[in-house]
């Protein structure tokens, strides 16, 4: 009989080192395990973000340059909140509906290096789509981009947000199917109910007023301030507003992993 | 030994054929009861949203705009139902195992087909009117309602429902099916003339749009809400009869074949 082992736990594993090495492993987990839903994921998002543009386009009866900067601005920053609070939520719901959800968290690494993979695979899902609506925009309305460094900060922050933001919802809600119906509900607010792609003036001042305590407007406010010259205005409140929206998200999201079951 | 085998009778006939239709028309509805309120749902965040997301989009538009986009929105608001709830009702029953079920019944596959379009055309109805509804407070413009509204909006619906049924019974894959109503939820809703006037759009697309049907669809319909805004009505109504027999066609190829 082997007694001696009993009682000697393995050290515990922590520090920086481990949680690259960790945060490596699971995007590399990540990565493989939607390398055959990614092409599918990159495509869908191409062709909304540049559908939007022309389809809008079509459909506007009168497109002057302010609403066209408007339009493909807002396009690219459209995709950027599907992938997180939309695409995001209904692959965790998946992976409930699967069963693997549990399986995932028993995994031996820190949940925020998971988190952090899960980020990192959302920009690489995001990116493409708001390249394509931008082109869209260039090739279709010439539109005239003044891109500055801001560029980086404003997107990855967004990206960030509405990352967080489904990464709570899908995490929070038990119920896959209740948060693949409040996913729907969000795009749909997002896509026709947020001033995202045309001005503020053009709704009702109730729901303009709603929108200023909501991320959305500003996630198109700082990006667009990146991108366009003379639209955007109040930029750094917008930031201090996405940065007060993702660290309540994170927050959530917190709460919920680190409990135990 | 000689045993005198039972008597087989085909039942047939026009009562027979009545009988089934209502067996199946109560089959299908009872199927369908859990979504009666998602499709009316649906139908208004269709119909009803659009009016106001478009309205956002546009921001300031005259009154003409307005009057093609509230005439445009009853068949925005038909759309959904024949195209995807049709076509997901049939890739339910793919998916659960219970399609070959259905089939197996001893009813007429023409009683079971007649069946599920009365239901569809039917449950199309609330939601449309709801729809217009929304539109007409939104714009509060000025409709002029002719009795053509009534074949206008039937025939629309019975040909929606046609094609969805058509397509979902033709493609064995529900998931090719899914893609495929995702894809005509994108086309219609962005790239379609129902809400704006098709001179808009450049030659070639127009064209295309001459031969699909939404632009048709929303043309009959419009024509039954308001004076002076349709042309070639006539060939509208062509146009839809067409569709709606080709689909038949596929559907009594794909109905009637045996596996």
């Amino acid at each position: 009989m082997t007694t001696a082992a009993i009682g000697v736990l393995p050290a515990k594993r922590q520090g920086t080192d481990h949680w690259i090495q960790t945060y490596v492993a699971m995007l590399r987990w990540e990565l493989t395990n939607v390398r055959l839903l990614l092409p599918i994921l990159i495509l869908a998002q191409t062709i909304s973000g540049a559908g939007m543009v022309f389809g809008f386009g079509l459909l506007i009866p009168s497109v002057p340059p302010r609403t066209a900067a408007y339009l493909v601005t807002g396009a690219a920053v459209i995709t950027l909140i599907l992938v997180g609070a939309a695409v995001g939520p209904q692959l965790v719901a998946q992976q409930k509906m699967e069963g693997s959800y549990d399986f995932m968290w028993s995994l031996p690494v820190p949940r925020s290096a998971s988190a952090a993979a899960w980020l990192t695979l959302n920009v690489l899902i995001g990116i493409p789509g708001m390249l394509a609506a931008l082109i869209a925009g260039w090739i279709r309305f010439d539109v005239g981009f003044e891109v500055t460094p801001m560029v980086i900060p404003a997107v990855l922050l967004t990206l960030a947000t509405g990352t967080l933001l489904g990464y709570a919802l899908s995490h929070a809600i038990p119920k896959p199917e209740i948060t693949m119906l409040v996913s729907q509900i969000l795009i749909f607010m997002i896509l026709g109910f947020s001033p995202i792609s045309y001005p503020a003036e053009n709704m009702p001042n109730w729901l303009a007023t709603a929108h200023q305590y909501l991320p959305f407007v500003h996630m198109a406010n700082v990006v667009r301030a990146s991108l366009v010259d003379g639209i955007a205005t109040d930029v750094g409140h917008s930031y201090l507003v996405l940065a007060i929206w993702s660290v309540a998200a994170a927050t959530v999201s917190a709460l919920v992993l680190g409990r135990r079951k | 030994m000689t045993t005198t085998l039972p008597e087989v009778r085909i039942r047939k006939g026009a009562r027979y054929w009545t009988a089934s239709f209502w067996n199946m028309l109560r089959f299908e509805f009872t199927n369908m009861r859990t979504y009666l309120v998602l499709t009316l749902v649906i139908q208004i965040l269709m119909g009803g949203g659009m009016v106001y997301m478009y309205g956002f989009y546009f921001g300031e538009i005259s009154d003409v705009v307005k009057t093609y986009i509230v005439t445009g929105i009853p068949a925005l608001a038909l759309i959904p139902v024949g195209f995807v709830l049709v076509p997901s009702s049939i890739m339910s029953h793919k998916i659960r195992d219970t399609y070959d079920f259905v089939w197996s019944l001893p009813v007429p596959r023409l009683a079971s087909a007649m069946a599920t379009f009365a239901l569809f055309t039917s449950l199309a109805i609330p939601g449309t009117i709801v729809s217009l509804l929304l539109a007409h407070s939104r714009y509060s413009i000025e409709l002029d309602v002719s009795w053509s509204i009534v074949p206008a909006v039937l025939l629309t619906s019975f040909m929606a429902t046609s094609i969805g049924f058509a397509f979902a019974h033709a493609i064995p894959n529900p998931r090719m099916t899914n893609l495929i109503t995702n894809l005509i939820i994108f086309l219609v809703l962005l790239f379609s003339p129902i809400v704006v006037q098709i001179s808009q759009f450049p030659q070639w697309w127009a064209t295309v749009h001459r031969v699909l049907p939404f632009y048709h669809m929303a043309n009959v319909i419009r024509a039954g809400l308001s004076t002076g805004l349709v042309d070639n009505l006539a060939t509208s109504w062509v146009i839809l009869s067409i569709w709606t027999a080709l689909s038949w066609l596929l559907a009594a190829w794909v109905v009637g074949r045996r596996r």
